[in-house]
C-alpha cells in the first residue's frame, strides 16, 4: 500500500516524460527539410483523407454539372463568331512566318481538371487537382480558368497534383500589357484579412503610366507562364520609386475560392522541366516531345 | 478511455473531416478537431493526449505547403496540456468545459501562429483578441452540443 503512491508518481513521470518527447518530435517535423515533409503530407493525403479528398472532388463535378445549360449555351455561342471569323488567320499566319523565315510559334496544349481545395488551417493558397504524372502534368505547369490566370503546379505524382494561386507568398509572374508599353513582376500581397489580399505590379518604368482599368496579361518571360493569358487590371498606384520605378495595385482577374474548374497548359513546345515522383525539389532539363 | 467517449471523439474527428476537407467550408465551420483532442486528452493523460495530437496534427497540415508542422506543434502542446488540467479540475460541468473548449481553441491558434511561417500569419493582435477568441466560442459551443447528444447521464461521463 505504501509503495502505490511512489508507483503512482513514476507513472506520471514516465507519462510526462513521453509528452516531452512527442512534443520534441513535433518540433523535429516543424523544422524537416521539403522532401520528407513534402513525403508526410502525401502519405495524409492518400490515407487518412483520402476518401474526404474524393467527396470534395465529387461535389466539385457535380456543381460543374449543374452549371445552368442556357450559360454555357451563350458561352458557346459567344465563342462561334471569333473563332469562325479566326479561321484563315492561322493559315495567313503560317504562310507570313514561312516568308518571313520565323519559326513556329509553339503551341500549348492543355488538360482539363477539377480543383480541389481543402478548408483546413494553412491551405488558404493551395489546391489538388485531379491530374497528375499521367495527365502529362508537370511542376511549374500554368493553371487557368476562363477568367484567366490561377496560379501554377507545384507538385505532381502519379493520381494528383498540388499547386498554389496568386494568393500565394512565393507567386511570381512576369506581366505586361497586351499592347507591351509596360513590364513588370506581379506578385501577392497580404491584406489584414485574407479576403484582403491583392497582387501588386512591380518594377515598371517609373514613365509608364498605367490608369485604372488597364489589363495586364502574362509576358512569357522566363519560360514558365504562355504568353498572353489575362492576369487582373490595375487598379490605382502603390508606390513610387524616386525616379525609378512604380508600382501599381491589381485587381486579379480570377478569385481562387470560387474556381472548381481550370485548365493545366501542359507541353511549352520549348524545353519542358519534368519531375518523377520523388524529384519535385531536385528538376532535370529533357528534350521536348 | 470509455466507449461513448471514443466515439464522440471519433464522431467529432470525422464530423470535422467533412466539413472542412470534404466541404472545403474552412472557418464557417467549427474546430471540431481540437474539441475532441481535448476531451480524449483528459481521459489519456500527456503522453497519449500529445500522440493523438501529433496525428491530428499531421492530418491538418496535409495540405500546407507554407508552414508544414505548426499545426502538428500546436495540437500536440495542447494535447499534452490539456491532459494536464485533471490534476486542477475535477468534474466536466458544462460552464467547465465552454471554458475548457474556448482556452484549448485559443492557445492552439497562438501555438500555430508561433510556429508559423512569419511571412504567412495574421498580425498577432487581430488573431489573439479577435479571431481567435470568436472562433473559440464557436468550437467550444459546437463540442458541447456533441457532448450533450453523446452523454447525456451523469453515470456515463
Amino acid at each position: 500500500m505504501a509503495g502505490q503512491p511512489r508507483h503512482m508518481g513514476e507513472r506520471r513521470k514516465t507519462d510526462l516524460l513521453l509528452a516531452v518527447g512527442v512534443i520534441l518530435g513535433s518540433l523535429i517535423v516543424l523544422n524537416l527539410p521539403p522532401g520528407p515533409q513534402r513525403a508526410m503530407r502525401h502519405f495524409m493525403r492518400e490515407t487518412v483523407l483520402s476518401p474526404f479528398i474524393e467527396i470534395n472532388g465529387a461535389i466539385a463535378r457535380t456543381r460543374e454539372r449543374a452549371l445552368d445549360f442556357d450559360l454555357l449555351r451563350t458561352q458557346m455561342d459567344s465563342l462561334v463568331a471569333p473563332v469562325a471569323a479566326q479561321r484563315t488567320l492561322a493559315e495567313e499566319n503560317r504562310q507570313l512566318r514561312s516568308l518571313l523565315g520565323l519559326k513556329e510559334r509553339p503551341s500549348h496544349r492543355v488538360t482539363a481538371v477539377t480543383v480541389i481545395r481543402a478548408g483546413t488551417p494553412g491551405s488558404e493558397s493551395t489546391f489538388q487537382l485531379d491530374a497528375g504524372l499521367g495527365g502529362g502534368i508537370s511542376p511549374f505547369n500554368a493553371v487557368v480558368t476562363e477568367s484567366g490566370l490561377l496560379g501554377q503546379v507545384q507538385e505532381v505524382f502519379s493520381r494528383y497534383s498540388m499547386g498554389y494561386d496568386w494568393s500565394h507568398r512565393d507567386f511570381r509572374v512576369s506581366a505586361m500589357t497586351p499592347d507591351g508599353r509596360a513590364h513588370g513582376l506581379v506578385e501577392a500581397v497580404r491584406g489584414g484579412f485574407r479576403e484582403q489580399d491583392r497582387l501588386v505590379l512591380r518594377g515598371t518604368a517609373y514613365l509608364s503610366d498605367l490608369s485604372p482599368g488597364d489589363e495586364l496579361v502574362t509576358s512569357g518571360r522566363g519560360g514558365t507562364f504562355p504568353w498572353g493569358i489575362r492576369i487582373g487590371w490595375i487598379s490605382g498606384p502603390a508606390e513610387a520609386s524616386a525616379g525609378w520605378s512604380r508600382s501599381y495595385y491589381v485587381e486579379p482577374a480570377v478569385h481562387p475560392g470560387a474556381v472548381t474548374h481550370a485548365l493545366v497548359h501542359i507541353g511549352s513546345g520549348a524545353g519542358v522541366t519534368v519531375a518523377a515522383e520523388d524529384s519535385v525539389f531536385r528538376p532535370q532539363q529533357v528534350d521536348p516531345p | 478511455m470509455r466507449l461513448r467517449l471514443f466515439l464522440l471523439c471519433t464522431t467529432l474527428i470525422v464530423t470535422h473531416l467533412v466539413l472542412h476537407v470534404a466541404l472545403e467550408l474552412g472557418p464557417v465551420a467549427p474546430d471540431l478537431v481540437v474539441v475532441a483532442l481535448l476531451l480524449a486528452s483528459r481521459s489519456l493523460g500527456s503522453s497519449g493526449g500529445a500522440v493523438l495530437g501529433f496525428v491530428l496534427g499531421l492530418v491538418e497540415d496535409a495540405f500546407a505547403t507554407i508552414s508544414f508542422g505548426a499545426n502538428v506543434f500546436a495540437l500536440t502542446v495542447v494535447g499534452a496540456l490539456g491532459a494536464r488540467t485533471r490534476d486542477f479540475f475535477v468534474g466536466d460541468s458544462i460552464p467547465f468545459l465552454a471554458v475548457f473548449f474556448t482556452l484549448g481553441k485559443w492557445s492552439r491558434d497562438l501555438l500555430a501562429w508561433t510556429a508559423s511561417d512569419p511571412a504567412a500569419r495574421l498580425p498577432l493582435g487581430d488573431l489573439a483578441l479577435v479571431e481567435s477568441p470568436l472562433l473559440g466560442l464557436y468550437a467550444a459551443a459546437a463540442g458541447l452540443v456533441f457532448r450533450v447528444l453523446f452523454i447525456r447521464r451523469r453515470g456515463n461521463r
